[in-house]
Parts: structure tokens; C-alpha cells; sequence
């Protein structure tokens, strides 16, 4: 006798719940729990009287679905999609696999003595703070001594990879979002779901589309969960630039190409640098995950250190991420500012 | 002189439903009804204005009355709802995109409150706007924007950023942007209205010295009386996105036409802004002697110092030597009185049209 049998009674859709019930179904999660204690009718108390979900009409009609059904149907559903999917993302998203190969072997193949000055030599150019150098070359020089120097360089570069990517895509969105209002309105609920969905969310789906051993499957989890800020301030740094700048910019004959890149672009500049410097941390924070899903670099050693309990790797480790994160902050936000200073006293 | 611009049936109407509004609007409908009933904004009004080559049309009102509208109809930043608009004869609003560029750039250009200057790039760059979209050589462009940054008094700032300037400097680069595009319009909305007085009167002087020997046709837009009698060729008072009345400023002065053009004038210091010629009588009226010759471009002002206060005096009024007519100091006194509004204008074709 279950809770709900009353209303299918009453509706007289007994006979329709009972016809064809499928004895080879999965069992559901209760069943299970409760099957050393099934034995023969209950009656329902008042104070037991379940909410009326998929699992309680099931039991009082079995022709109904339960919830693992439908989980199971979803699953399903994805699996026969997957096929089709794969045939266009996996070429399509080749590249990406190509591009992490490709540097996560340079950087670790090159040797120390050339990728250091090397990023020694950007960190310069971009910052142009020989403080800040300085400080670089420290933070890398500790991470090397205590050997960590080829885990750090392979977050590293997949950092690059997937930042310079989010950029590449992000930017462009970003100007499309600022110039048409429907665009916009379709876009910002994706944006907020990328957003808000917990990192490992994003794996789920990836795992099953693509193999779990190809690079790409981490590159596109970093980049969807990265790409979020950059789309965001550049559509909101558009947006935001002085109306009046822009008046004078349509008196004086301009037209919306040079506007946008005479005008729009580098005034909007910091914010979208602002984006870009989040970005960036964000793809740090992604990839640390994605060693659940095969990344390499420090994320493995803190996920070494979970698994196996060995708490001094794992927090060594962790520490490694602190030092990339500060220094990855530090220089984005130094160019950021030199890039606005400039502006002033050119 | 030839009519530059001219305004002719000029309507404009704020909202999504405008042409409906526009024939309601000529049905007669008002502004606030038409805002009451369909929500629709009435920004211009029947407006009719001939801008005369060389002349500075200078419009005023009260703010909102659709100053910055109409001035932004005639390069189209504002499209009007209805209405003609010609430039040299040619009617703007029949151009397309292309053509409309192409006037901002080389035959319209515009002066803003604001300053509106490109933060980001240097006083020269600025400057040299106009020519840069019209992609001259760079070595032509900073020669160009050089002598217009050294007119405006601004020799040797090219290369600072605008926001190392005062206000009063940035409109000067502003004025240099405007001039170096060689328009032969120049659009000016209260282009000195953020600036401080003493500022605002040298950059008036400025502008004068400049259009003296420039002669552009000027649109200027400023809701300060002083500023309208100093610059005028052309006075257009707008209420409501209607003209109330337009003309020569000294006639306005002595004959306004209703209470709200009377009110305008009301406090302004008639003695200094009136001018010999617009209260003379004719030669053959003077029934005695000359006390002797004032200029007719002198002010009442000036030649009440000169009467040290007598006031049977007659002078007599000369321009370029030549005798033009006789000052009698008790017209003079009687014009210091504000004038009732006539209700009508006698001499205004623009209106009457
Ligand atoms: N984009 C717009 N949408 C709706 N109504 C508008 C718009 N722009 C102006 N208006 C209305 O048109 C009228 C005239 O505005 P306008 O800006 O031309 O006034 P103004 O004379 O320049 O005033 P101010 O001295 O304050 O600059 C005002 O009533 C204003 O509310
Ligand atoms: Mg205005």
C-alpha cells in the first residue's frame, strides 16, 4: 500500500500503472537502502507522509518514472548526442590540443637557462619594473631550488596558452555584447551560468565528449570557466566610454570602424586589461582542478597530496600556487598601470 | 549676403511614435499635451531660421527650450522628424551616410560644452582630427594643426595630453579642432558656458578676433544674455522648441515681442549693450545744434558719460566719418526703460514667412 495509490484509484488509472511494468529496471536509491527491512504492506502515517515525488508516485504507480530514470534518461540522451557532437568539436577543437602540446613541450624541453631570462625579459618589457623583475626571478629561483621548477613551468604554460585564447575569443565577444543590446541579453545568462557553475561541474559533460588523455579536454574547461571576466569588461569598458567623446568623434565624420578602433578600444583599454588580469587568474585557478582530468603541473602534486595523504607535498605545493599567483597578479597589474600612466604623460 | 543655412518647417519629436506625434503637432497640439497623451517628447517646433555666410547666428532660450536640438539637427547627430534643412542649397537630410561624413569632416564642424576631446591622444592629435579621418599626409596635419594651435594661443602644448590642460585651455584646443577642418560652419553648443568669466570673455574676444577676419558662419548656442549681445549678428529666441522671436539683438532689445522674451532682457544692463545706432532719429529731426559727433557703434553708456548727465543734448551720430543720423539724450533715457512687448514685429520677415 503506497502513500499516492489513492489518486491513481481515484483517477481509475489503476490499470494503466500496472500493465507494463519493466522488471529489468535499475533500482532506485531507497530501494536499496530499504531492502533489508521490506516486508510485506505498511500503512502510511500522517507524520511519514512522503512528499509527492517521482519515487513516491512510483510506488503507487509503477508505470510513472522514479528519478534515477530520469538521470538515467539524461545520460542517455548525452550519449546519443555525443557521437554527433564529438564528429564537430573533436577537429574543431584540435588545435587547442596542438597548442598545449606544443608549449607544455618547448617549455619543459628548453632549457632552464633560456626559458628563465626569457620570462625574466617579458616580465621587463611588460612591467618595465626592475623591482618587480627582481622579484620574479626570486619567486622562480625558490620554486626551481625546492624542484618545482618543471611542475611550475607547465601550469605556466598552460596558463599562457589558455589566457592568450580567452583574449583571442573574449575581446572580439565582448565588442559584438557592447554593440548590439539583443546580443547582450542573450549572452549574459550564459555568462552568469560559466560563472556561477562550480569549476567541476564543467568536467562532467567534457569527460564524456572527449578522451580524457587529450589536452584539450582541461583547455576547454580553463577557457569556458576563464573567458567569463575578459568578455565582460570589454563589453562593460565599451559601454562606458564618455558619450560626449563619442559626439564629437560622430560630428567629426568618423565612422563606426574608426570609432571603435580610434576611439572605443583604446579608451575602454584598462577595463579590458582589468578583464585580462582576471583572466589570467582565473585560468590559474582552473588549472589546479583540471589535474583532476589529466593537466599536468602543481595541481597534480596537491591532488598527490590528497589522495595519498602526504600533507608536506600537497601544502608545498599549494604554497608553488600562491607564488605563480602573486607573480601572474603582480605583472598584469604593473603593465595595467604603466599602460595608464603612460597614457597621461606621454 | 547669401543664407547659409537655412531652417525651413524644422520638426523634431523625441519617442517611437513620431510620425503620428508629428501630425498631431501640426494639427496644433502643445508640448505638454502631446507628452500628457502619447508619451512623445516635442523637442522642435515649426522652427524657421536663415543663417546668413559670415554671420554668427547666435540661438538662446531657457534650458530644455531645444537649443542643443536644433544645432544637432543641422549635422544630423539628431535626426529631425520633419522639415527641410539646406546647406549652401543642398538639402542635408536627402544625404546619405557617406555624404553626411563627408560634411562633418570638411563643411560643418562643431565646438561642444563639454570639450569632447580624445583623452587619450596628444593636444596635436587632437587638433588634427578632421584631417585625420580625411587621411592627409602626417607631415601636412601637425603643420596644419600647428598654426591653428598657435591661432587659439596654444603654441608649444601639441604634445601635452588634454587633461594637463585647464578648461579654459582645453576649449581653446576645442576652437583649434573645429578650425582645423577648415569648415566653413562652425557649430558651437554653449561652447563657453563650463568656463570661468573672466575665461569665457577672452575666449569671446578670441572668437571675435578670429571670425573678424575668418568669417565663418557661426551657430552659437549660449542661454547667458551678455554672451548672445556680444557675439549676435542674428538673435533666435526659442521657447519650447518654438521660435518666440529673432532678429537683429538690438531691435529684440528695444521691441520685444511678448513677456517671455520681455523677461530675458529684463535684467540686463541696457545703457552698455545698446548701441547709438539702434536709438538715433534721423538727421533732420535734430531741431538744434550737435553737442558733438559720437560713433555709432558706441554704447549709451559711453554717452551718458559724455553728456555728464544733461539731457538736453543732441549728438550727432557718425560711421566711417560719414554723419548717419542724431542721438537726442531724451530717447536715449526713454530707451533705458525696458520696452513693453509689442506683440508684433514689424520688420521680421523670418517670423512672418
Ligand atoms: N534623447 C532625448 N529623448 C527625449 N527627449 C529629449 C531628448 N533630448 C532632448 N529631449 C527633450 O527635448 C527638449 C529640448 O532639449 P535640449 O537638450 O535641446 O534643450 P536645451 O535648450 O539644449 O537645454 P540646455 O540649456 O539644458 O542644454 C527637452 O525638453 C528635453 O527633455
Ligand atoms: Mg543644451
Amino acid at each position: 500500500m503506497a502513500a499516492y495509490d489513492f489518486i491513481f484509484d481515484g483517477l481509475g488509472l489503476r490499470k494503466w500503472c500496472d500493465a507494463d511494468v519493466k522488471a529489468d529496471r535499475p533500482m532506485g536509491l531507497d530501494e536499496l537502502l530499504s531492502k533489508p527491512t521490506a516486508g510485506g504492506e505498511k500503512s502510511v502515517s500522517a507524520w511519514e507522509f512522503p512528499f509527492p515525488s517521482l519515487n513516491a508516485l512510483n510506488d503507487a504507480c509503477p508505470a510513472l518514472p522514479r528519478s534515477r530514470d530520469m538521470t538515467k534518461g539524461l545520460e542517455q540522451a548525452f550519449l546519443g548526442a555525443k557521437d554527433a557532437l564529438s564528429y564537430v568539436l573533436d577537429p574543431l577543437t584540435q588545435p587547442l590540443s596542438w597548442m598545449l602540446e606544443g608549449s607544455l613541450w618547448v617549455i619543459l624541453a628548453a632549457p632552464w637557462w633560456v626559458i628563465v631570462p626569457i620570462l625574466l625579459l617579458i616580465v621587463q618589457f611588460v612591467a618595465r619594473s626592475i623591482k618587480l623583475t627582481g622579484f620574479v626571478a626570486l619567486s622562480l629561483g625558490l620554486l626551481a631550488f625546492i624542484d618545482h621548477y618543471d611542475y611550475a613551468m607547465q601550469t605556466l604554460a598552460i596558463i599562457f596558452v589558455c589566457a592568450f585564447l580567452c583574449v583571442l575569443f573574449g575581446v572580439p565577444i565582448g565588442i559584438a555584447m557592447s554593440r548590439s543590446d539583443r546580443l547582450r541579453r542573450a549572452l549574459l545568462p550564459v555568462l552568469d551560468m560559466l560563472q556561477t557553475l562550480p569549476p567541476f561541474v564543467y568536467l562532467i559533460p567534457l569527460i564524456f565528449l572527449f578522451s580524457v588523455t587529450e589536452p584539450k579536454l582541461y583547455g576547454i574547461a580553463i577557457i569556458l570557466y576563464a573567458i567569463v571576466p575578459v568578455v565582460r569588461l570589454t563589453d562593460l569598458g565599451i559601454r562606458l566610454v564618455d558619450t560626449d567623446v563619442l559626439e564629437a568623434a560622430d560630428a567629426f565624420g568618423m565612422d563606426s570602424r574608426q570609432k571603435l578602433f580610434g576611439v572605443q578600444i583604446p579608451l575602454a583599454a584598462p577595463t579590458i586589461m582589468a578583464g585580462v588580469n582576471q583572466t589570467i587568474m582565473m585560468s590559474l585557478a582552473m588549472v589546479v582542478i583540471a589535474s583532476l582530468v589529466s593537466a599536468p603541473g602543481l595541481g597534480v602534486l596537491v591532488l598527490q597530496g590528497i589522495r595519498n595523504l602526504e600533507l608536506g607535498t600537497g601544502l608545498v605545493a599549494g604554497f608553488g600556487i600562491v607564488i605563480l599567483a602573486v607573480i601572474l597578479d603582480r605583472v598584469t597589474k604593473a603593465s595595467l598601470e604603466r599602460f595608464e600612466t603612460g597614457r597621461r604623460a606621454q | 549676403m547669401t543664407v547659409k543655412i537655412a531652417v525651413k518647417n524644422l520638426y523634431k519629436i523625441f519617442g517611437d511614435a513620431s510620425e503620428e506625434a508629428l501630425e498631431k503637432v501640426k494639427a496644433g497640439m502643445g508640448k505638454a499635451e502631446l507628452l500628457e497623451s502619447t508619451g512623445q517628447g516635442l523637442g522642435l517646433h515649426n522652427v524657421n531660421v536663415r543663417m546668413k555666410e559670415g554671420e554668427i547666428t547666435v540661438i538662446m532660450g531657457l534650458s530644455g527650450s531645444g537649443k542643443s536640438t536644433l544645432v544637432r539637427c543641422l549635422n544630423r547627430l539628431i535626426e529631425p522628424t520633419g522639415g527641410e534643412i539646406l546647406l549652401d542649397g543642398e538639402n542635408v537630410l536627402a544625404f546619405d551616410e557617406a555624404q553626411l561624413r563627408e560634411m562633418r569632416r570638411k563643411r560643418m564642424s562643431m565646438v561642444f560644452q563639454k570639450f569632447a576631446l580624445f583623452p587619450h591622444r596628444t593636444v596635436l592629435q587632437n587638433t588634427a582630427l578632421a584631417m585625420t579621418i580625411e587621411s592627409a599626409s602626417l607631415k601636412e596635419r601637425e603643420a596644419e594643426a600647428e598654426h591653428w594651435l598657435g591661432r587659439v594661443g596654444l603654441d608649444g602644448y601639441g604634445a601635452s595630453m588634454p587633461d594637463q590642460l585647464s578648461g579654459g585651455m582645453q576649449q581653446r584646443v576645442g576652437l583649434a579642432r573645429a578650425l582645423a577642418s577648415n569648415a566653413e560652419v562652425m557649430l558651437m553648443d554653449e561652447a563657453f558656458s563650463a568656463l570661468d568669466p573672466l575665461i569665457r570673455t577672452d575666449m569671446q574676444n578670441l572668437l571675435i578676433e578670429l571670425q573678424r577676419e575668418l568669417k565663418k558662419t557661426i551657430v552659437f548656442i549660449t542661454h547667458d544674455l551678455d554672451e548672445a549681445l556680444k557675439l549676435a549678428d542674428h538673435l533666435v529666441i526659442l521657447k519650447d522648441g518654438a521660435v518666440v522671436q529673432q532678429g537683429e539683438p538690438q531691435r529684440i532689445l528695444l521691441k520685444p515681442k511678448d513677456p517671455y522674451v520681455e523677461n530675458f532682457i529684463g535684467d540686463i544692463n541696457r545703457a552698455r549693450v545698446l548701441r547709438t545706432r539702434s536709438v538715433m532719429q534721423s538727421l533732420q529731426t535734430a531741431n538744434r545744434p550737435f553737442a558733438g559727433d559720437v560713433d555709432h557703434d558706441d554704447n549709451l553708456e559711453s554717452v551718458i558719460a559724455r553728456a555728464e548727465g544733461e539731457v538736453d543734448r543732441v549728438y550727432r551720430v557718425v560711421r566711417d566719418g560719414q554723419p548717419v543720423g542724431a542721438l537726442d539724450m531724451r530717447d536715449l533715457l526713454r530707451a533705458l526703460v525696458p520696452a513693453e512687448p509689442t506683440g508684433l514685429d514689424d520688420d521680421d520677415e523670418e517670423t512672418a514667412a
